[in-house]
């Protein structure tokens, strides 16, 4: 008997601690924006964040309800089940961030027509890669070949003369176009701006995943104890692990630098006060894009049906406003560069062509 | 060839040695007869409290922050394995299912301290272990470099734990106690044991070892506490099956583990090994582990009493 008690005790314990983490402020003013998660957790410093920050951002400039879910798995169905909670709950403007929720919002769009989605890196599609735009949805890509040819620029100028490495998370498009760029944007620094940075098959690489931290560890020590001097790493937790090996270096007195991508990783890079090994980053202003997309909802101008690219020409990548790692010439080049590419001077290709992977 | 080992040993070391402390703590506990499948839950709940410590501790301690992390990991993962000895050796309860809630509960529950104490679930430290080269040690020709290079403290630490076990099970009268309530504990009652005392000193020994791996991982490759250390715990107890229960063989399967999984992490950026597809060398070491727990099926060591609670009336 004292056992069940006791048991019974610990239980309801348990339960509580579940329901009071569950109450939530919620105020009853205009639109309801909610939000689906990816994999990882609403702070990964990437996409899922990047999101959250401009739905919250939007949610207190224009007095909005907001609300994110993180569904159980990372398959359709448990998408699925979450679009349909917040749609229950009232939240009919959802945005959902990751080339994952593409042939979710292909059904949701469907099957909730009074609700707008927004679809940030994909475009809904029935599992054949054909997009199908709904008036209700709005699909959003970025163009990473231009962010990643910036920082490409960028680092190549900081460091001169060494050898630069890659490490992508899945080889996905994003994170190839990404790759590409960043090949270009060290090219276009050798051949007109005079650096003479090397780039060697053997250290441009897709780990496989996006959460494997000690993969990304090991892989980044391979390559630094092989004479790289710099890793753009586009992989999400493997990037981590590799941030963490670059520290650990630069502890001990040697050059690693690591170029950090979606958001300005600068801060994840500190090892000792201010010093950082992140030399820049390859930015995606996901928030930007979240932000805009509720402001355009709230003036009656939804772009709904479309496939909206953001880039150079709208601000929507580019490396960070503040690199401390760059000198002040360095910033002032990329600025140049970066306005030729807003003119259209300079054209970066999305495709591998002749490339490395 | 020779020079693709001496390139990723350290690594591969660095890699072994959580799964290594992890797996030796799961013998203790096993070898007084409570089953730990919670090795996981534990190791996730060391990171935890390292990474919490080490954040707050760091700009007032600096770098000797790590190793009061370490510490309190230890500390407190020896304080939630309570939770799997009370069930299982009080209670009575299903060992498999006690350790499975302790792996529910840590991811849970970590991520949830860490989001209300933090505001984010992911708790990053400024600075982790730094590595050096084992003075003079490293000079000397062919094992120089492959064991005495690149070292972090940590595994020192870790190897000095596993040779003072080693002595404590076999040549101690506590180690005889141990051994005889995992083999069979009412003849060890009789003999005038404590059987409980003995388990909770057993399941304790590896909370407190799971939550130094834990800790370990954070501050040698990761630097980072995300609510997860990658199944490594489940990873630590098919070692102590594969290693037959034995601290040396455990030394040998986690090593077997970590370099496996190193030459497959990192085989894509050598070209000698890019030219192996990448799947093969990512399930070599599962495939060779389950061949040999088929192979040594016949002739396995398992303490004859683990997994079975103990009461005074079941003589």
């Amino acid at each position: 008997m004292k056992k069940i008690l006791f048991a019974a005790a610990v239980l309801s314990v348990f339960t509580l601690a579940l329901f009071t983490g569950c109450s939530k402020s919620e105020s009853t003013k205009g639109m309801k924006v909610g939000m689906v998660t990816d994999a990882g957790t609403i702070d990964d410093k990437s996409f899922n964040q990047g999101t959250w920050e401009g739905i919250l951002a939007a949610g207190k400039d224009f007095n909005l309800d907001t609300k994110y879910l993180k569904p159980t798995g990372t398959t359709e169905a448990d998408y699925l089940k979450e679009i349909g909670n917040l749609y229950d709950a009232g939240y009919k403007f959802m945005v959902t961030p990751g080339f994952k929720f593409e042939t979710t919002i292909f059904q949701a769009q469907t099957k909730y027509p009074d609700a707008k989605f927004v679809l940030i890196d994909g475009s809904p599609h029935a599992g054949d890669w054909n997009p199908v735009v709904n008036e209700n949805t709005v699909s959003i890509f970025f163009a990473e070949h231009e962010s990643g040819f910036l920082a490409g620029v960028a680092s190549a100028l900081q460091v001169k003369n060494g050898e630069f490495g890659f490490i992508g998370g899945m080889e996905i498009p994003a994170v190839q176009k990404f790759n590409w760029g960043f090949q270009q944007g060290v090219n276009y620094a050798n051949e007109s701006l005079g650096t003479a940075i090397i780039m060697n098959p053997a250290n441009i690489v897709y780990q496989g995943s996006f959460d494997n931290v000690a993969a990304g560890q090991q892989l980044a020590a391979q390559m630094f104890d092989k004479g790289v001097t710099a890793i753009f790493c586009a992989a999400g937790g493997v990037g981590v692990g590799a941030i963490n090996e670059a520290k650990a270096r630069a502890k001990a007195g040697k050059d690693a630098w690591i170029i950090g991508v979606d958001v300005d990783q600068y801060a994840e890079g500190i090892w000792d006060g201010s010093s950082s090994v992140i030399l820049t980053s390859a930015m995606k202003r996901i928030d930007t894009a979240a932000y805009d997309m509720i402001k355009a909802e709230l003036d009656g101008k939804f772009p709904g049906g479309q496939i909206l690219i953001f880039d150079a020409k709208n601000m929507g990548v580019g490396i960070p406003a503040e690199n401390p790692n760059l000198s002040a010439d360095v910033t002032d080049a990329v600025s140049g560069v970066f306005a030729k590419l807003q003119s259209g001077d300079i054209v970066v290709s999305a495709e591998q062509g002749d490339l490395i992977k | 060839m020779w020079t693709i080992i001496v390139q990723i040993f350290p690594y591969a070391i660095a890699f072994t040695v959580p799964l290594l402390i992890t797996s030796l703590g799961g013998l203790f506990s096993e070898r007084s007869g409570v089953v730990n499948i919670g090795l996981e839950g534990l190791m996730v709940m060391g990171s935890f409290i390292a990474a919490y410590t080490i954040s707050v501790l760091y700009p007032v301690l600096g770098d000797s922050a790590v190793w009061a992390g370490l510490a309190l990991a230890m500390i407190g993962g020896a304080l939630f394995s309570l939770l799997h000895a009370f069930a299982s050796i009080n209670l009575n309860a299903d060992q498999v299912i006690s350790g499975t809630a302790i792996n529910m509960i840590a991811g849970a529950i970590t991520v949830y301290f860490a989001r209300t104490i933090t505001g984010s679930g992911n708790i990053h430290i400024v600075s982790g272990l730094g590595r050096w080269d084992v003075p003079l040690l490293h000079r000397i020709p062919v094992i120089g470099s492959l064991l005495f290079t690149q070292t972090y403290g940590t595994t020192w630490l870790v190897l000095a734990i596993l040779l003072l076990s080693w002595y404590l099970i076999y040549k101690t009268p506590f180690g005889l106690r141990l051994r005889s309530c995992g083999e069979h504990p009412h003849a060890a009652d009789a003999a005038g044991i404590n059987v409980f005392a003995i388990r909770y000193i057993g399941v304790m020994v590896s909370g407190a070892f799971a939550g130094l791996g834990g800790a370990v991982i954070l501050v040698t490759y990761s630097g980072e506490f995300n609510g997860s250390v990658a199944g490594l715990g489940f990873l630590a107890l098919a070692s102590l099956i594969f290693g037959q229960w034995k601290p040396l063989g455990i030394l040998g399967a986690t090593f077997f583990f970590g370099f496996a999984s190193t030459l497959a992490n990192v085989s894509q950026v050598i070209p000698e090994l890019a030219r192996i597809p990448g799947f093969i060398l990512k399930a070599f070491p599962y495939v060779v582990t389950l061949g040999a727990l088929i192979l040594f099926s016949k002739s396995s060591q398992a303490p004859r009493a683990a997994g079975q609670p103990f009461s005074h009336d079941k003589r």
